[in-house]
């Protein structure tokens, strides 16, 4: 396999880690909801990386590309654009059931998922 | 459809996506009644219970996604088993335009918004039906 064509963290660096007025905007500047929901997706981000990799060893498509479309729709929809972006690739990977691919994508999902994690601690959520 | 005690009822199997829908309906609709299903068996079942005038319906969803809830609906109103139809407004995260313009020419489909949801144009299809 040339590895030199799949895609690196750096491809989806553009995009920010979390857009905070962004999340903001989607709760209606209430920071109490704010507080509620990035708890809530936080806990979905921890679950749905562990059924992935579930779903990786048993090559279920059909759940993979669910569960990326559903990531991909919660990552967007909280301002967490680089992570939602990442979901997508493995969204469309899961489509075309690209083993390789999608595995290589999972590895940057997770580490996209840590600088999430992250971003949040540094901004007390 | 009249501002007080109206019923709305939310499938997404996302809990993070049902409580900012929610959230934003309860302030738009004060005393609107809200019911939630994680997918679309769910919303089937909440539907013929809580008859709501009202859903917003995603298409992606483990166990039953959202074709199956409209293709229910729709054999429901040709067999007239339902009386009245629901205003169904899909809100999904599908990129491709083919499959959105499918979903929107559907018998049962008021209107398609794209997720990340702007809020304001849901707002605006709902005010022009609330009164």
């Amino acid at each position: 396999m040339d590895t030199s064509k799949l895609p690196r963290m750096i491809d989806f660096s553009n995009a920010p880690v979390l857009d905070m007025k962004k999340a903001l905007y989607r709760v209606h500047n209430k920071q109490e909801l704010l507080e509620k929901v990035i708890l809530v997706f936080k806990k979905n981000l921890l679950e749905k990386k562990e059924t992935i990799a579930t779903e990786l060893v048993n090559e279920n498509w059909e759940s993979l590309k669910l569960i990326s479309h559903s990531l991909k729709g919660s990552s967007w929809t909280i301002g967490a654009q680089r992570l939602g972006d990442i979901a997508y690739a493995m969204e469309k990977a899961s489509a075309s059931k690209d083993l390789p691919l999608f595995n290589h994508l999972f590895t940057i999902l997770q580490n996209g998922i840590d600088q999430v994690f992250n971003y949040l601690a540094e901004n007390g959520l | 459809m009249k501002k007080n005690n109206i019923r709305f009822l939310i499938v997404e199997d996302d809990e993070m996506i049902r409580i900012i829908h929610k959230d934003f309906l309860e302030e738009l609709f004060p005393n609107c009644k809200i019911f939630e299903a994680e997918n679309a068996a769910q919303g089937i079942c909440l539907y013929f219970e809580c008859r709501p005038h009202l859903i917003l319906l995603d298409m992606m969803m483990p166990l039953m996604g959202g074709e199956t809830f409209l293709e229910i609906l729709e054999e429901g109103h040709r067999t007239k088993i339902l009386k009245e139809m629901p205003k169904v407004v899909v809100v999904t995260a599908i990129k491709d335009v083919k499959e959105l313009m499918a979903i929107g020419k559907r018998f049962a489909v008021e209107a398609v918004i794209s997720k990340p949801l702007v809020q304001s144009q849901l707002k605006a299809l709902l005010e022009d039906w609330i009164s």
